[in-house]
C-alpha cells in the first residue's frame, strides 16, 4: 500500500475543490486534489450557465477554450405562453464547456503547485487517536493512504466523504431537484438568451431550460422536485413532444440531482471542511451552484491558509461563521422566496409574467424585489385575490 | 413500519450520476467510478432514492426475511 503526506487533501475536482486547491497551493502549502473520474469534468452534469462576473471575482482566466457562448439575458415563458424578456446591452453570462472548464480549474490548481490525481476515489477517512488523519483512496487497483492535516470534502451531491467524516449533510427529500438534460440540436430560439419555461404541468417546482451553446445547439433540460412520483426524464420528454421539438439529434444525455436547500449548518468538524454541493451550497431558486461553490471555496481556502500559518486548526471554524454571515444569509433568503413561489398556481404564473416588465425582471434578477412586489400588490388583478396578496406579502 | 425492501438498479438505465447516493439518508448507496453499490444492512426502506432518480433506474423488491 502506498502512503502519502500533504498539508491538505481535497476530495473532488468539480468547481469547489480546484478553487480550494489552487488558493491553498498558491500560499505555499502542499495540496493533493483527487477525483474519481478518469477524465476530470467528464461526464458533465450541468447546463453550463454562469454569470460573467465570476471570472474577475474568482481570478479565473476568461479563456475561449471553455466559453461556448456569451449570453445577453433571459426569456421567461408562462404556462399559457406569455413571455417576459430581459436583455442587456452587454454580455451578462456565459455558457461554459464544463468538461474543459473543470479540467482547466484543476490545471490552474496544478500550476499553482498542487498535485492532482484523476481516477482516484476516496473510499473512507482514516481515523487515528480519535481524529481524522487522512483519506483512504483507490487508484486503479491500488489502495492509497493520504495523510493530511486538513481534509476538504468537495465531493459534490453525494457528499459521501463529508458524511463518513461525521459532518451532517442530510437534507430532506423535498430539498433536492432531479434533473435531466439533452445536449441537442434545436432551432427557433434566440441563441443570445437563455430560455426558461414555468408551469406546474411543465416542470413541477422547477423549470425547463434551453441554454444555447451554438446557433442551433443547446442544453435542453429540466429540474423538478425530486420527491415527485414521476421522473425528470418523463417531464422533459413530454415537454419536447408537446412542443413538437424533434429529439432526434441528441449529442449527450446528462443526469443529476441538485441540492436546493437544507444548507449544512456546521461546515467544519475538527480538521474537515465541506464545500459546494456537498455542503448543499446551491441557489434554491434556480439550482445553479457553480458560483456558490466558488464563493464557499474562496472562504474555506482563506481560513485553511490562516489555520496553517498560525498552526491553529481551531481557526478553520471561522469558515462556517463567515459563510453563514455572507452567502448563507443570502441563500437563506432565496430559499424563503422559493418556498413562496412553489405555491404559485399556473394562473398566478401567467398573471405575473404578463404584468411584469423587463425592468421589473431586472430588479428581481438583481435581488431587489421588494419594490416590484410593492408595485404588484397595487395591481387590480392582485388586489382582487386575497390569496395572491398573502403570497406576495410573505415575500416582503 | 414500511415494508422492508431491497433496492435494485437497472444498469442499462443508470448514468452513475450519484444522485441516489446523495439523497439516501443512511449512506446505503455508493456510486463508485466502477459501478453502483447497495448496502442492504444500512437501508431503512424509505424509498427516497427511488423517486429521486432522474431516469427511473431504481426499483424496489420486497426483502425476503430469512426465518
Ligand atoms: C443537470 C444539471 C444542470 C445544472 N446546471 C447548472 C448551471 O447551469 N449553472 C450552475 O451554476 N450550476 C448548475 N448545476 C449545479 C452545478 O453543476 C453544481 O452546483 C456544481 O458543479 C457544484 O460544484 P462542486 O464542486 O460542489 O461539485 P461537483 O462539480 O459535483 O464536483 C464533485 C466532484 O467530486 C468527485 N467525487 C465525488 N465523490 C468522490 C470520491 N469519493 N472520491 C473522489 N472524487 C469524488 C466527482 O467525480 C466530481 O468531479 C447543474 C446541475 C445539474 C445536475
Ligand atoms: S440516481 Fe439513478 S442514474 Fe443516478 S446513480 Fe442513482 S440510479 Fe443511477
Ligand atoms: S430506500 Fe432509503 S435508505 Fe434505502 S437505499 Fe434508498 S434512500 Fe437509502
Amino acid at each position: 500500500m502506498k502512503e502519502m503526506k500533504y498539508d491538505v487533501v481535497v476530495v473532488g475536482a468539480g468547481i469547489a475543490g480546484p478553487i480550494v486547491a489552487r488558493n491553498v497551493a498558491k500560499s505555499g502549502y502542499s495540496v493533493l486534489l483527487i477525483d474519481k473520474k478518469p477524465a476530470i469534468g467528464t461526464p458533465k452534469q450541468c447546463a453550463e450557465g454562469i454569470s460573467i462576473k465570476v471570472f474577475e471575482k474568482y481570478d479565473i482566466p476568461y479563456d475561449k477554450r471553455f466559453i461556448n457562448r456569451e449570453i445577453y439575458g433571459a426569456k421567461l415563458y408562462s404556462p399559457s405562453g406569455y413571455e417576459l424578456e430581459l436583455r442587456y446591452k452587454e454580455a451578462s453570462g456565459v455558457i461554459l464547456e464544463r468538461k474543459v472548464f473543470d479540467k482547466m480549474l484543476a490545471y490552474y490548481a496544478a500550476k499553482a503547485g498542487a498535485d492532482v490525481l484523476a481516477r482516484t476515489e476516496a473510499l473512507d477517512v482514516i481515523r487515528k487517536d480519535g481524529r481524522i488523519a487522512g483519506i483512504k483512496a483507490k487508484h486503479e487497483d491500488e489502495t492509497v493512504e493520504i495523510h493530511a492535516d486538513v481534509i476538504v470534502a468537495a465531493d459534490g451531491v453525494e457528499s459521501t466523504i463529508a458524511r463518513k467524516a461525521g459532518i451532517n449533510t442530510y437534507a430532506p427529500p423535498h430539498e433536492f431537484d432531479s434533473s435531466y438534460e439533452y445536449e441537442m440540436l434545436i432551432e427557433g430560439y434566440d441563441p443570445d438568451l437563455i430560455h426558461l419555461w414555468f408551469g406546474n404541468e411543465v416542470a413541477p417546482r422547477g423549470y425547463v431550460w434551453v441554454f444555447p451553446k451554438d446557433e442551433d445547439r443547446a442544453n435542453v433540460g429540466i429540474g423538478i422536485n425530486s420527491d415527485n412520483p414521476q421522473t425528470a426524464k418523463y417531464y422533459l420528454d413530454k415537454w419536447l413532444k408537446e412542443n413538437n421539438i424533434p429529439a432526434k439529434k441528441i449529442l449527450e444525455v446528462n443526469v443529476g440531482v441538485v441540492p436546493v436547500g437544507g444548507f449544512v449548518k456546521e461546515l467544519v468538524k475538527d480538521n474537515i471542511l465541506v464545500v459546494g454541493d456537498a455542503a448543499r451550497q446551491v441557489n434554491p431558486m434556480h439550482g445553479g451552484g457553480m458560483a456558490e461553490a466558488m464563493e464557499a471555496g474562496t472562504i474555506a481556502s482563506k481560513w485553511i491558509v490562516k489555520a496553517l500559518e498560525e498552526e491553529d486548526l481551531a481557526l478553520l471554524r471561522n469558515y462556517t461563521t463567515e459563510w453563514w454571515e455572507t452567502d448563507g444569509e443570502r441563500l437563506q433568503k432565496v430559499l424563503k422566496v422559493r418556498k413562496v413561489t412553489e405555491k404559485l398556481s399556473d394562473e398566478d404564473l401567467d398573471l405575473f409574467i404578463q404584468i411584469l416588465s423587463g425592468a421589473d425582471a431586472e430588479k428581481i434578477a438583481g435581488g431587489d424585489y421588494g419594490e416590484v412586489i410593492k408595485a404588484l400588490l397595487k395591481h387590480p388583478k392582485v388586489i382582487l385575490s386575497p390569496r395572491r396578496i398573502k403570497l406576495l406579502r410573505e415575500l416582503l | 413500519m414500511p415494508e422492508k425492501i431491497k433496492v435494485i438498479v437497472n444498469e442499462d438505465r443508470c448514468y452513475l450520476c450519484g444522485g441516489c447516493a446523495g439523497v439516501c439518508p443512511t449512506l446505503a448507496i455508493e456510486v463508485h467510478s466502477s459501478g453502483w453499490e447497495f448496502l442492504q444492512d444500512k437501508c431503512i426502506s424509505c424509498r427516497i432514492c427511488i423517486s429521486a432518480c432522474p431516469v427511473g433506474a431504481l426499483s424496489a423488491e420486497p426483502l425476503e426475511v430469512s426465518e
